[in-house]
């Protein structure tokens, strides 16, 4: 997976921030088609193989941004102007979620092993020795690899005491835990959306910005700009997300132009407790393991691929569905908007139909950015009763959810745990022998994201940052109470 | 020995630094050489201006150093600098 900190994640948050800029100063539709000049002038030492190009890549983002199948609907006699005004008129579905841009997809050649300068050509050549094809030949004094025959297992790499083989991947392809990620006619990356699990990790792998998520920000940017009454849900991974504490993120939203917030983590609390209930109900049956349900992109898992596990997933609702319906009890009129680290949920909520919109955590940076909130100057009082969810705001990291739910079991109910931290191809290899050896455990957490949902497809911030920046610690605490402080030590 | 005066060093986490790669800059425990955690004073301080200051000519993260003022900080773009401002 790509380093979150690069030159792509830098300038999707420029243009992100640019057009909701525009958009929140009624001047999107006659200046939306200057913006990808003035975030690529002239002068730019450009990062792709000219300036034009990259201007062009800044449109296609604008597209995506917008919400539109780059795919299916790239008119390139068509201004940005009037693709703002369609949207306008009318939102754009929630899938298909992710969508490519062909001339940005570098056409990577296919993933191989190969011998680099730094191959001595030793003496004891373990290379030579392990290659379990025989397909390392010498000549000139260096090893060569017979690309006909490589089976490209890395035994080469693993034992060249040089570190002179090289392994180039294809990353998207590498990434994607189900080979939904392929090569078209023409060598560009294309998704195979029957085998597609939403799970993000080829948008995050792609070191050209090739495949892009389509975003769902304008219906939400046009509803506070209508003033509609709005509930954000946020996810339980959104603390760290900014900095301040999470009472103050939740002071930035209703800053925003969101009327109300509900945690998700207040949802999550029922899913735990139908868990807990269905884990004693299997236990008394003996009917064996069974796995948790929140993850969206498990779910997809499972339904596209390991259907045998279907019956061994909970049948809690996810907490972003309670959450929901939470948000509805308390104001039927409200517009329900999911705040969260996932894409996956974007299939989960148009199938569920109480959502009205999702963002991730990094497009709602680029609304804050756009309308110029300061998080950490936000109001850090807080009335709401959370003890009895706070817990739940563990859900957003590997473990969590089998804890809570554990918690909630009835007294004296050991339950064994087993939990899946991040789905890759091999996980999905080993999720496969549970059809004829099931797991031995009362129950499996599963989530897509390694470490959980902190590092989704969607954050802002890193594990590492994110981590330090949870439970209140200093360096989330408020401006304040930091003043306050430095004040005690002059 | 005349005792150097700690060089006072302040990351931006005003959301729009944060945001935009900022966060990374926290880590500073993480990836900082510890001589030269021993002579800086780091904090973190709310948005020091740099982002609505039209006059900017660099874009966020800001980091002020002993009162000047660095945009598009990096981890290895601080470390240098801070190298050179505990020498200074």
């Amino acid at each position: 997976m790509l380093e979150l900190n690069n030159q792509y994640t830098t300038i999707k948050r420029q243009v992100h921030t640019a057009v909701l800029k525009q958009f929140f100063q009624d001047t999107l539709v006659e200046n939306v088609d200057k913006i990808p000049i003035q975030l690529i002038p002239k002068q730019r030492t450009s990062n792709r193989c000219c300036i034009y190009k990259e201007r062009a890549m800044v449109r296609y983002r604008i597209m995506a941004l917008l919400g539109f199948d780059i795919e299916t609907e790239d008119d390139e006699m068509k201004s940005l102007s009037s693709y703002v005004q369609e949207i306008m008129e009318e939102d754009k579905p929630l899938s298909p979620l992710l969508t490519t841009i062909s001339t940005a997809c570098s056409s990577c050649p296919p993933d191989r092993y190969m011998i680099s300068e730094a191959c001595r050509g030793c003496f004891a050549r373990p290379c030579l020795a392990n290659c379990p094809k025989d397909c390392i030949t010498f000549s000139g004094g260096k090893a060569h690899i017979d690309e006909s025959r490589c089976i490209r297992c890395g035994k080469c790499m693993e034992v060249c005491p040089f570190h002179a083989v090289v392994h180039i991947p294809v990353p998207c392809e590498q990434a994607c835990p189900v080979d939904a990620v392929k090569k078209n006619a023409d060598g560009y990356v294309e998704i195979d959306w029957d085998k597609c699990i939403s799970c993000g990790k080829c948008a995050m792998s792609c070191p050209f910005g090739a495949i892009v998520e389509r975003s769902s920000i304008m219906t939400v940017a046009k509803k506070i700009k209508n003033k509609d009454h709005m509930t954000a849900i946020i996810a339980p991974a959104i603390e760290g997300q900014f900095p301040g504490t999470l009472t103050q993120i939740k002071g930035a939203l209703l800053a925003a132009g969101f009327s109300s917030v509900i945690e998700v983590s207040e949802g999550a609390h029922e899913t735990c407790l139908h868990e807990a209930d269905e884990l004693a109900a299997r236990k008394r049956e003996g009917t064996g393991f069974m796995t948790t349900s929140c993850c969206p992109a498990y779910m997809n898992l499972v339904d596209k691929h390991l259907p045998f596990l279907g019956g061994r997933r909970s049948s809690a609702l996810s907490p972003m569905a309670y959450t929901a319906m939470l948000a509805k009890k308390r104001n039927k009129e409200t517009s329900v908007i999911f705040i969260g680290p996932c894409l996956a949920k974007k299939d989960e909520a148009s199938a569920l139909g109480t959502i009205d919109g999702v963002l991730t955590f990094s497009e709602l940076a680029s609304l804050f950015v756009a309308k110029g909130i300061d998080v950490r100057e936000m109001d850090t009082t807080d009335s709401e009763d959370v003890s009895y969810f706070e817990d739940c705001r563990e859900f957003a990291l590997s473990g969590g959810v089998a804890a809570c739910v554990s918690k909630r079991a009835a007294v004296g109910d050991e339950i064994s745990l087993f939990q899946v931290n991040g789905i890759d191809r091999k996980m999905v290899r080993v999720m496969k022998t549970w059809e004829k050896r099931p797991v031995d455990a009362d129950l499996v957490e599963i989530m897509c994201c390694e470490g959980g949902c902190i590092n989704g497809p969607g954050v802002v911030a890193k594990p590492s940052v994110a981590l330090r920046l949870r439970g209140g610690n200093k360096a989330s605490r408020p401006v304040e109470a930091m003043r306050a402080i430095l004040k005690q030590k002059e | 020995m005349e005792k150097k005066e700690k060089v006072s060093v302040k990351i931006c986490v005003g959301t729009a630094c944060f945001v935009q790669g900022g966060a990374d800059l926290l880590l500073y425990q993480d990836f900082l050489d510890p001589v030269v955690l021993a002579g800086c004073d780091i904090q973190g301080v709310s948005c020091i201006g740099g982002c609505k200051d039209d006059a900017m000519q660099v874009r966020p993260p800001y980091v002020e150093i002993a009162g000047q003022v660095f945009g598009e900080m990096t981890q290895e773009k601080l470390c240098k600098l801070l190298q050179e401002a505990i020498h200074a």
